[in-house]
């Protein structure tokens, strides 16, 4: 095959990703709209491994290759990834487009990661010598800017199994249908004994990387529903001081606006 | 076969100083003003576009020159490694700014002087309207072939042949004669295919001639959104006299940016200034309206032709001063529409019924509008408000004032061969709005025969007769009519077995006003199309996000001869016109480059955008299209930005908005300033 | 290295060129398929979709490599369908049909949709077809077209 190779198992794929300058493909719907030239492909179509959901005692672990056609029939995807992968474009780009292939595109646009940046996400990485995991939110080192070694492929996306059925999502596209992300929001909440034990919210689509600041939900965690209405309009404050948005088509000061209404709406819709 | 790819400037105006062309391989070609064997000038109405650029750009993507050879790829690099320098001008890009028109009528009727003096209430409110890419699914493409007769031969995706036979013959400096067009099967329209092809049919057919082989030119989406004609931006001002409660008179100001050439804009621009006091009477009106050149791509023909800019600004206009006044705004305007026999604006008169109070109530049972426009006018509060909005339109059906009798003079003929088959030899092309079909069942129904003894091929020029150019929602209403007159002829000439041949003449309907141009004065159509169009909006108040959640539309096109093609014109066309007024926005930046070049930047409705989208008919038969038929293809087009935004307004509790595309962004920030 | 082999329209057979190049490309200049449309190179229209394993894809977005070994069908292969020849009755019957340039893929969406889902309602039509864009029609009419299609070819799907 010229200018491509389409290797059976990781191990053959993860050697000759070692040996040589070859791109990954996985579905090919934003890497065949970049039209480099001269490109030489690694499939990773045809490898077991990366296309299988998985559950283990703590994570639902999505292969990198798994396409978000086959998430939505998994019975074991979550509903606020089930919910942000529905709203991807339409039918023939859900088929093709993968797990892997949105996160390794490094876009903030890209409709899983806010899912997996709120959901505290893992990846697994691995190359022909060894793997390791890293946490989502220190996977994006900046625009287009992976924690990614060329010999490395995204093995598998490790999503926590407990703790994401309280959610928002929120997708805020052009149109109803094949729209890409002007800002996309998820937000995941828990509370124990009238307390606040989880609240995670992440921003899409607004700067180089998703946008998520722990130290700032730091303010209402351990809080109760009265302490943390009391300080909400500090934590609102809070974030749109720090929140800084990448000037594009749609302006910025309408995003911002967009991310501080769906911020609030969030705590509002768990009682805050 | 040669792939042809044009070289366009990449600034927005400046003197070409030179171009350094790469070396070109054996059988690769350059081709430039300078390769024109007759006139640089493409014909369109005025010739001042040129087919390959003067000594100066005046916008970015103006042609510079063609490059032609066997393998697509290579002349695509070939084209890249051309060095154009530039000695850069400064562009107008704001039509605010504009110096030059290329066109500037004025017209009107009374004393509206005295009437602002004596008015009780006077406002003064400006609209705008931006960019619509008519965004055909196929793009642009034309291809010319050098014959062995010495005719040049050109086909491509196009409505208008003969308008591209003309432009070719005398860009090759031959008569009429030395070339003939053909349509191929044509990919959408809408209007982009009206006068551009007569730009790019020119380019190739000068390739051609040079390289002396047959060169195609396909665009791709980029290119075609870019540097392709799209709806003229406008700004008009309404300047209105009310004295109690009634409309006593008008002072309009209407601005179309034109782009650097003037392509169509003489013809869009008096469409638009002949439609922008809307269906009112008007007793004291005056009207100016202008076609300005910025440096920019220049704008074209799109479905509405004009008529969408200056009925967005109308409709709001009446909206915003029944809202002043305390009266509901359909009651408003129905106070003013105008009735049969009234004066039009240009003096002509309404010689035809005026259906549009039936048409209100016929719209209403649909959709319950006036039901839904109080319980939405009431205070509302939550994530998500409601409105609904009602635009009240005609368009003119056919050619704006006497150009079918003076310019056009369609001609259209049937051939009968011997086995009895019936050929329609008509220069009107399919572009998806099904002229072959209805073509053909016209000429059946009166011959009396089984469609598929009807032939109804693409046109050629060298075959057809010049029934005129498909545009202006002419083609049923006037080529229609001249075609069922035919086969009326050959029926009652008909002889079994012998070839025949009938032939017939556009008749102007001897009771029209004569229009005058220079003083904008008579009937400027022969009949109206009418429409009544609601929308239903649900704003999210959060995101700015609006879901439209209903679309109805009343429509009075005459008789429909093919009820399913006509409801999908509507229905198409209707989609358009929402489009056009929420999501699809498209600017230049401040160097003038159109940023919004590809589908994933400019957007327009999926099926998923309009689900409840309802057209019914009215129909008032036209004495002079066949069987009662009128214009359909651009009135469903026309009154949806009125519509939507009035719907917009309510629910956003009571604005006056004055520009589409209305956005999300526009919405979060009119509540940024002043709140909802 | 060996050639790409997969299965066109239910004939085996072989590309020779680079596995970098665009499925869309291939199948219109190579294999003559001209019922894919190019309309955007982006994934963003849909008039180039084909069933790849059944499944509908955009073409454009399709490299040669990834098609290996597939079954990848275009309207060219599936005119010759029973299902075709209901769903081409059921466009023509409602006119559903205008300049015809997102036709083929509207049709293949169809059949992508009817073949998971032999009953949908009209929002899952509306979904199942979000991907092509139609710029004449306004949808009314491909909407009925395959609810008239599903009626009329119960039990094909």
């Amino acid at each position: 095959m010229v200018n491509g190779v389409v290797p059976s198992t990781l191990k053959e794929a993860l050697e000759i990703l070692a040996e040589r300058d070859i791109i990954p493909y996985a579905g090919g719907t934003d890497l065949m709209v970049e039209n480099r030239k001269n490109a030489e492909y690694l499939f990773l179509n045809k490898i077991p491994e990366l296309r299988q959901i998985r559950v283990d005692e703590e994570e639902i672990r999505i292969g990198a290759a798994v396409t978000f056609t086959e998430a939505l029939a998994d019975p074991n995807v979550p509903m606020l990834m089930k919910e942000a992968v529905s709203r991807i474009a339409a039918p023939a780009i859900r088929n093709a487009g993968t797990f892997g292939g949105n996160l390794g595109n490094g876009s903030a646009k890209a409709d899983t990661v806010v899912v997996e940046f709120a959901a505290d996400a893992k990846l697994r990485l691995v190359s022909a010598i060894g793997e390791r995991i890293v946490n989502v939110d220190g996977f994006y080192l900046g625009r287009k800017k992976l924690d990614l070694r060329k010999d490395e492929l995204i093995a598998e996306v490790l999503l926590p199994k407990h703790g994401l059925d309280r959610y928002a999502y929120e997708k805020v596209g052009g149109r109803n249908a094949l729209a890409i992300s002007r800002v996309s929001f998820a937000g995941v909440f828990d509370s124990a004994d009238g307390r606040i034990t989880k609240l995670s919210a992440a921003f899409g689509a607004v700067a180089d990387t998703v946008l998520r600041y722990k130290d700032l939900e730091a303010m209402l965690i351990g809080k109760t529903f009265e302490e943390a209405k009391h300080l909400k309009p500090e934590y609102l404050k809070a974030y749109d001081e720090r929140m800084m948005l990448t000037k594009g088509r749609v302006s910025a000061e309408y995003r911002k606006q967009v991310c501080m209404n769906l911020l609030d709406a969030f705590l509002s819709k768990f009682g805050i | 076969m040669l792939f042809g790819k044009l070289l366009h400037a990449t600034v927005a105006r400046a003197r070409v100083v030179k171009v350094t062309v790469p070396e070109l391989p054996e059988g690769y070609f350059y081709v430039d003003a300078k390769d024109v064997p007759g006139d640089n000038n493409v014909n369109i109405v005025l010739d001042d576009t040129p087919v390959f650029c003067r000594e100066t750009v005046e916008y970015i993507g103006e042609p510079i020159a063609m490059l032609c050879g066997p393998e697509e790829k290579i002349v695509e690099s070939l084209r890249d490694a051309c060095l154009v320098e530039y000695e850069e001008l400064e562009p107008v890009l704001d039509l605010r700014r504009a110096t030059q028109s290329f066109f500037d009528y004025a017209y009107g009727h009374g004393d509206v002087e005295k009437a602002f003096a004596e008015a009780d209430k006077i406002y003064d409110e400006e609209f705008e309207t931006g960019y619509q890419e008519q965004a055909y699914l196929e793009p642009q493409g034309m291809m010319a072939q050098p014959e062995s007769d010495g005719r040049m031969f050109v086909h491509g995706s196009t409505q208008c042949i003969f308008y591209i036979r003309n432009a070719v013959a005398r860009v090759l400096g031959c008569g009429p004669e030395g070339v003939h067009i053909m349509q191929d099967v044509t990919g959408g329209a809408f209007g982009g295919k009206e006068a551009f092809p007569s730009i790019l049919g020119s380019q190739v057919a000068v390739a051609a001639h040079k390289c002396g082989k047959p060169v195609r030119c396909v665009f791709d989406r980029r290119e075609d959104m870019e540097y392709s004609s799209k709806r003229h931006p406008s700004l008009c001002r309404y300047r209105v006299a009310v004295k109690s409660g009634r409309i006593t008179a008008m002072d309009i100001d209407v601005i179309f940016n034109a782009g650097a050439y003037s392509t169509l804009s003489a013809v869009v621009l008096q469409r638009g200034i002949i439609a922008s006091p809307g269906i009112y009477q008007v007793p004291n009106l005056h009207i100016r309206g202008r076609a300005v050149k910025t440096n920019t791509t220049p704008s074209g023909a799109y479905r509405g032709f004009g008529a969408p800019q200056t009925f967005f600004a109308v409709e709001m206009m009446m909206d915003h001063i029944a809202r002043d006044l305390g009266v509901d705004s359909l009651a408003f305007k129905e106070a003013h529409c105008s009735k049969q026999g009234d004066f039009t604006s240009t003096r002509g008169r309404y010689h035809d019924p005026v259906p549009i109070p039936a048409m209100i109530e016929e719209l209403d049972k649909v959709c319950n509008y006036r039901e839904k426009r109080k319980a939405y006018g009431l205070p509302q509060s939550g994530r998500f408000r409601r409105g609904i909005g009602m635009s009240l339109l005609f368009h003119g059906a056919g050619f704006t004032g006497s150009g079918e009798r003076d310019i056009i003079k369609a001609v259209a003929k049937l051939r009968k061969y011997k086995d009895g088959t019936v050929e329609i030899l008509a220069a009107s092309g399919d572009i998806g709005q099904g002229v072959r079909t209805t073509f053909s069942k016209i000429v059946a129904h009166e011959l009396n025969l089984p469609m598929d003894r009807i032939i109804c091929n693409h046109p050629d020029t060298a075959r057809v007769a010049d029934s005129g150019p498909t545009v202006a929602s002419r083609s049923i209403m006037v080529v229609g009519e001249l075609l069922r007159r035919a086969a009326e002829k050959l029926r009652r000439e008909w002889v079994d077995g012998e070839e025949q041949e009938v032939e017939e003449h556009y008749r102007h309907p001897d009771y029209l006003i004569p229009f005058d141009l220079s003083t904008v004065t008579g009937d400027a159509y022969p009949t109206y199309a009418w429409a009544v169009n609601a929308i239903e909006v649900e704003v999210d108040t959060l995101t700015g996000f609006i879901r439209v959640l209903g679309a109805y539309g009343s429509f009075d096109v005459g008789t429909p001869i093919d009820e399913n093609i006509v409801i999908g014109q509507l229905e198409g066309g209707f989609l358009q016109g929402i489009g056009y007024s929420s999501m699809e926005k498209m600017d230049y930046d401040a160097k003038g480059r159109i940023r919004n070049h590809s589908f994933s930047d400019y957007l327009i409705p999926t099926a998923q955008d309009v689900p409840n989208l309802q057209c019914i008919l009215h129909v008032e038969k036209f004495p002079y299209g066949p069987y009662g038929a009128k214009g359909a293809g651009e009135l469903p087009l026309v009154g949806a930005p009125a519509a939507f935004l009035e719907a917009v307004e309510q629910a956003m509790g009571g604005k006056s908005l004055h520009h589409i595309p209305f956005t999300a962004e526009d919405v979060l920030s009119v509540i940024e300033k002043e709140g909802i | 290295m060996d050639a790409i082999q997969f299965v066109l329209n239910g004939r085996q057979v072989t590309y020779t060129g680079s596995a970098a190049d665009r499925l869309l490309d291939v199948l219109r200049e190579i294999f003559r398929c001209t019922s894919v449309k190019c309309g955007c190179k982006e994934g963003e229209c849909g008039a180039c979709s084909v069933l790849i394993n059944h499944t509908l894809y955009n073409s454009c977005c399709v490299a040669m490599g990834a098609v290996e070994g597939a079954d990848v069908v275009t309207l060219e292969g599936f005119r010759e369908t029973e299902r075709f020849a209901v769903l081409e009755k059921a466009f023509g019957s409602v006119s559903a049909v205008q300049c015809g340039f997102c036709t083929p893929g509207m049709l293949l969406a169809a059949e992508a949709l009817l073949s998971k889902n032999p009953h949908p309602d009209e929002e899952k039509i509306r979904e199942g077809f979000s991907g092509n864009l139609c710029r004449c029609t306004g949808y009314n009419a491909i909407v009925n077209a395959v609810k008239q299609a599903a009626e009329e070819g119960s039990g094909l799907w």
